[in-house]
């Protein structure tokens, strides 16, 4: 009878799950020693940089992440990196039930105090946030100014020939098409970037939309659902206007424009001008910098940065010792020979005075008190 | 009494000669299926203890009203130390989304379940018996593709597509209420359509199965009678199938309500409210799931979006209400366990499910 | 005189125009299914070349070919195997605790419950649970077993409770719809014949129902299997092969999320391949379910 024939699948399904959820993972693994060690709970002290870690964040520095974690992967350091977004990264470094977190702004006083102790936040890359747009028969590096900007965003102006535009390209002939802005609709770092910058050009900005957050108000144009949404509503609609990350504008040809930055040249976003976004600040004894609108002449103003976050003492906050080991040798790897793997994957790698010291504060982690090894 | 008694079931004495031992398998069925049903209430109820105490902060700092029927999500004001955290000058609320949840659904039941009620009869009734088989699992092939496939689609495939058609649509009718506007392709109307494909095969399936155990013999009565076949289906199947069509239709407005990634992608993610179904906007699921990431790490802002799923809670509550009482009064009077068309006339075995 | 000469010519037109509408409309079902399985072929199918079953994801970024510049290396992203193998426990996990447990919820509500108070408060609850956003089961698993560290932090059977959760209301919900249907008038005869009630519930109710809770049960299946949310902050980003539930783990859904946002176009062909082999192995799901219940139907 049927219910009998259900029970007996259902029965054998049952027990083939049991069976699969028992036997060791190792055997059929392809990675090396991987992923039987590690995980919570304190390790039995392999010190050897060996074994799983597991990081959460920053969509932006995904791409650096999983590269820097392929090329250790045949040392037998597996890294699982969820690309969640830098919230959800700081949140559960906060909670630790991550071994790292990935972040584009750096964690505030606040945040750390949630935390179960004291972090260390290491700049690990720069990347320029393209104005990017698709206007046939204008070329890439169209001059625009923080305060255009913003009204094209504000909606102020609405079409590309408007005299805002023409009075900093003169000599460009400019169409007549209606400018369509295309905005990210889910929450994002990327955002609070552009906004950081719109916000320090334009007081307008400030009184209809808001202070510079995760989300906008935004008056006026199409939300695409993150990075990838926003590059392919821009490439396929006529006269849009976006903020896309440089990695990807890079990458996929993108038209973008030359943004005015606070010393007044209009810098086109390539990856040296990124990096010089982070020269020639103040950086902070923790090591917090942020880029947006940099003093620097050659820096490109709309540049971001994103932090690898983790605990000074992983193992007092709960973490294995192991992982420990493994998050020391991750960063060692990214400010060392990462820094050029990085480059290769289109993000600007950190200038040297601020690459010393990153590889200074490297030696501050701790496990349960003593240096990790 | 025993030696007529014994039957082909039970293969036994009567229920009324059996000893307390023989009563024993009935009373551990009785307490172990109302245990099992009790567990998984407290499951829900803790559920729903969770939600509320994650959206506790979100309320007690912005109030309740004014987080359902302020129009302004502006999120800078939830970060820490800002204004509503300290209650002053806050301006936070949800509302856009609100109406966003209701105006995809609705559009999304109001063009889904007629559609997938008629394929229901058409498959069950009018389909040649050799092509129902197929037919159906193409159908039902619908709820096999993944929910972030179909945003992508509607995004890429649709939305650049149907934009002369909603141009078309909001300048023809646009005398209505709600309608008409500039349409930037993503809109409600978008996310609403999109939202009926998704809850096709839910309503189809389950009105198919309800339709397929129609007794045959009240089916037979009305084409006896001389009703043509359409008459037939009036008459005989929709009256009798209705209560169960409305339980598929739930499930699907379930589906509609709480969709996350394909609204997200297709309705705009426009934090404001538009003007007319044409025009962008937000949904409550959908806010949820775009903005939870980056949300985790500042309390009140996650706060809000647990608010939020707890207002999709209610919502899905008080239609459920509604729904429930209007099913029971339009189904008073009518068999809701199933009925015989005439005594004495034996069940035959049920038609079978093309399902 | 047959019956058809005593319709009107009214009638018959009314039947003829309602059965051509019931057809269009079939038809209408129809065409957003062949756009999206066509669209879904068209850029998963040239993924899927040989080692993309048998080889796990592998995260070295690919490199498009931009013209005038010297050619990149070249690209290998591996395969899907080890979400292929994660979607399968994962799911397979949640069904074994969802399925049994719905049929069971909707036994009681269809057999003893009925318009007790009780069963009402059951019935509103599990209708209101249908409606919750994926999302926010995951991320009711995530606050109560993740963050307490209960069983180790994101990993794979944390995943599929909250998909069991997921699924649980619309088997329930379903169940009851399918055995609400079971003429009242079977139960009574064998209850009159003297079967005792859990036999009459075992052999009677449930095999007649039986076509109807698989019907269900596929539903909620293929639901639970195309869902990403809830696996997002369970199950944390493994991408190694690993059939143990109790460690991070990759799932198909997973895999797509991650490999759509991706900078380079060949982990978005990836995620197209992943999502057409989802979509087959729900219908195979599907087929393979069917051919069961109509065999068992005819014995």
């Amino acid at each position: 009878m049927s219910t009998r024939r259900i029970g007996a699948l259902a029965l054998s399904l049952a027990a083939a799950l049991v069976v699969a959820a028992c036997g060791s993972s190792s055997s059929k693994s392809t990675s090396s020693s991987a992923t039987s060690s590690a995980a919570a709970g304190s390790g039995s002290g392999s010190s050897s940089g060996k074994g799983t870690i597991n990081g959460a964040g920053s969509t932006f520095a995904a791409p650096i992440y999983n590269q820097w974690g392929q090329n250790l992967s045949s040392q037998g350091l597996t890294v699982n990196y969820n690309p969640l977004g830098s919230g959800a990264g700081i949140a559960g470094l906060q909670s630790a039930t991550v071994d790292f977190a990935g972040s584009d702004p750096p964690m505030k006083s606040t945040e750390v105090k949630a935390a179960k102790g004291p972090v260390l936040q290491f700049p690990i890359a720069f990347g320029a946030i393209t104005v990017s747009y698709n206007l046939s028969g204008v070329k890439a590096g169209l001059k625009l100014d923080g305060k255009t900007i913003a009204d094209i965003f504000l909606g102020k102006v609405k079409k590309w020939n408007d005299p805002e535009i023409a009075s900093l390209n003169s000599g460009v002939k400019l169409p007549s098409t209606s400018i369509t802005v295309v905005h990210r609709s889910d929450s994002s770092g990327t955002t609070q970037g552009f906004t950081t910058f719109l916000a320090a050009y334009s007081p307008e900005w400030v009184s209809t939309v808001g202070k510079p957050a995760k989300t906008a108000k935004w008056p006026t144009g199409t939300g695409a659902p993150k990075n990838a949404g926003v590059a392919s509503a821009v490439k396929q609609t006529p006269g849009a206007i976006g903020y896309v990350e440089q990695a990807y504008a890079l990458q996929n040809g993108f038209t973008y424009a030359a943004v005015k930055n606070k010393s007044g040249t209009f810098v086109l976003p390539t990856l040296q001008a990124a990096s010089a976004a982070a020269e020639g600040i103040k950086i902070p004894s923790d090591l917090t910098v942020t880029t947006i609108n940099s003093p620097n002449a050659a820096a490109y103003p709309i540049t971001s940065q994103t932090f690898l976050i983790a605990y000074k003492d992983m193992c007092k906050a709960g973490r294995s010792q192991s992982a420990a080991a493994g998050v020391k040798k991750f960063i060692n790897y990214g400010l060392g020979p990462g820094q050029k793997v990085e480059e290769s994957l289109d993000f600007a790698p950190l200038p040297s005075s601020l690459l010393s010291k990153a590889q200074a504060q490297v030696n501050q982690l701790e496990c349960n008190g003593s240096p990790v090894s | 009494m025993e030696a007529h008694a014994t039957t082909v079931v039970s293969g036994g004495r009567s229920v009324l000669d059996r000893s307390p031992l023989g009563r024993l398998p009935d009373q551990v069925l009785k307490f172990g299926l109302a245990g099992v049903a009790a567990g998984v209430l407290v499951l829900l109820a803790g559920f729903l203890a969770v939600l509320i105490s994650e959206s506790s902060s979100a309320f007690g700092n912005i109030g309740v009203f004014h987080f359902l029927f302020r129009n302004n999500w502006d999120t800078s004001q939830l970060q820490q130390g800002a204004a509503c955290a300290t209650g002053s000058h806050c301006t936070f609320g949800a509302w856009p989304m609100v109406v966003g949840t209701l105006a995809t659904s609705a559009i999304a039941l109001i063009i889904g379940v007629p559609i997938a009620v008629a394929t229901a009869l058409f498959l069950t009734e009018l389909c040649p018996r050799r092509a129902r088989g197929p037919l159906s699992i193409v159908v039902d092939l619908l709820a096999a593709v993944p929910s972030v496939v179909y945003g992508l689609w509607g995004f890429i495939v649709l939305a650049p597509k149907l934009r002369g058609v909603q141009q078309w649509l909001a300048n023809t009718f646009s005398f209505l209420p709600f309608w008409g506007g500039q349409v930037a392709g993503p809109s409600y109307f978008l996310a609403g359509l999109v939202l009926a494909i998704m809850i096709l095969p839910i309503v189809s399936a389950i009105s198919r199965e309800v339709i397929a155990t129609v007794p045959p013999e009240n089916k037979e009565a009305a084409l006896a009678l001389g009703a043509t076949r359409w008459e037939m289906i009036r008459m005989a199947v929709i009256p009798y199938a209705r209560p169960g069509i409305t339980g598929g239709a739930m499930l699907g407005l379930g589906r509609a309500v709480g969709e996350t990634i394909a609204v997200a992608y297709v309705i705009g993610g426009s934090t404001t409210l538009g003007h007319s179904i044409f025009q962008q906007g937000q949904s409550l699921a959908g806010v949820i799931a775009l903005q939870f990431g980056e949300a985790q790490s500042t309390p009140l802002y996650k706060s809000t979006l647990f608010a939020a799923g707890l207002i999709l809670f209610v919502i899905t509550l008080l239609v459920n209400l509604v729904a429930r009482r209007y099913v029971v009064r339009a189904g008073r009077g009518k068999r809701v366990g199933g009925g015989d068309a005439a005594p004495g006339i034996a069940e035959a075995e049920p038609e079978p499910s093309p399902a | 005189m047959s019956a058809l000469q005593l319709v009107s010519a009214r009638r018959r037109r009314t039947d003829q125009v309602m059965r051509g509408v019931l057809g269009v409309a079939t038809l209408i079902a129809l065409v957003p299914l062949a756009l999206i399985l066509f669209y879904l072929l068209s850029k998963g199918i040239g993924a899927i070349k040989s080692g993309f079953f048998s080889s796990d994801p592998n995260l070295s970024q690919c490199f498009p070919h931009v013209p005038g510049a010297p050619p990149p290396p070249p690209c290998n992203i591996g395969g899907i195997r080890s979400a292929i193998l994660g979607t399968v426990e994962i799911v397979g996990l949640a069904t074994v605790i969802a399925v049994p447990l719905g049929i069971i919820v909707a036994l009681w509500l269809t057999e003893y419950g009925k318009e007790s108070p009780l069963a009402n408060i059951v019935r509103y609850f599990v209708d209101v649970m249908t409606g919750v956003p994926s999302i926010v089961f995951g991320l009711f698993v995530y606050t109560l077993l993740v963050v307490s560290h209960v069983g180790g932090d994101a990993v794979g059977w944390k995943g599929a409770l909250a998909v069991a959760l997921l699924m649980l209301p619309i088997v329930i919900r379903s169940a009851e719809v399918v055995l609400l249907l079971v003429p009242s008038s079977l139960r009574e005869a064998a209850l009159a014949l003297g079967s005792p009630r859990w036999r009459v519930v075992t052999r009677v109710v449930l095999p007649t129902a039986g076509p109807g809770l698989i019907t269900g049960s596929l539903l909620a299946i293929a639901r639970g299997a195309g869902e990403t949310a809830p696996l997002l902050f369970t199950i944390g980003a493994a991408h190694v092969l690993t059939g143990n539930l109790g460690q991070p783990m990759n799932s198909l859904p997973t895999q797509i999320f991650s490999d759509l946002g991706q900078n380079t176009s060949a982990f978005v062909d990836r995620a197209w391949g992943a999502a057409l082999t989802l979509v087959a192995m729900i219908l195979l799901l599907n087929l393979i379910a069917r051919a069961i219940s109509r065999r068992s139907r005819l014995a």
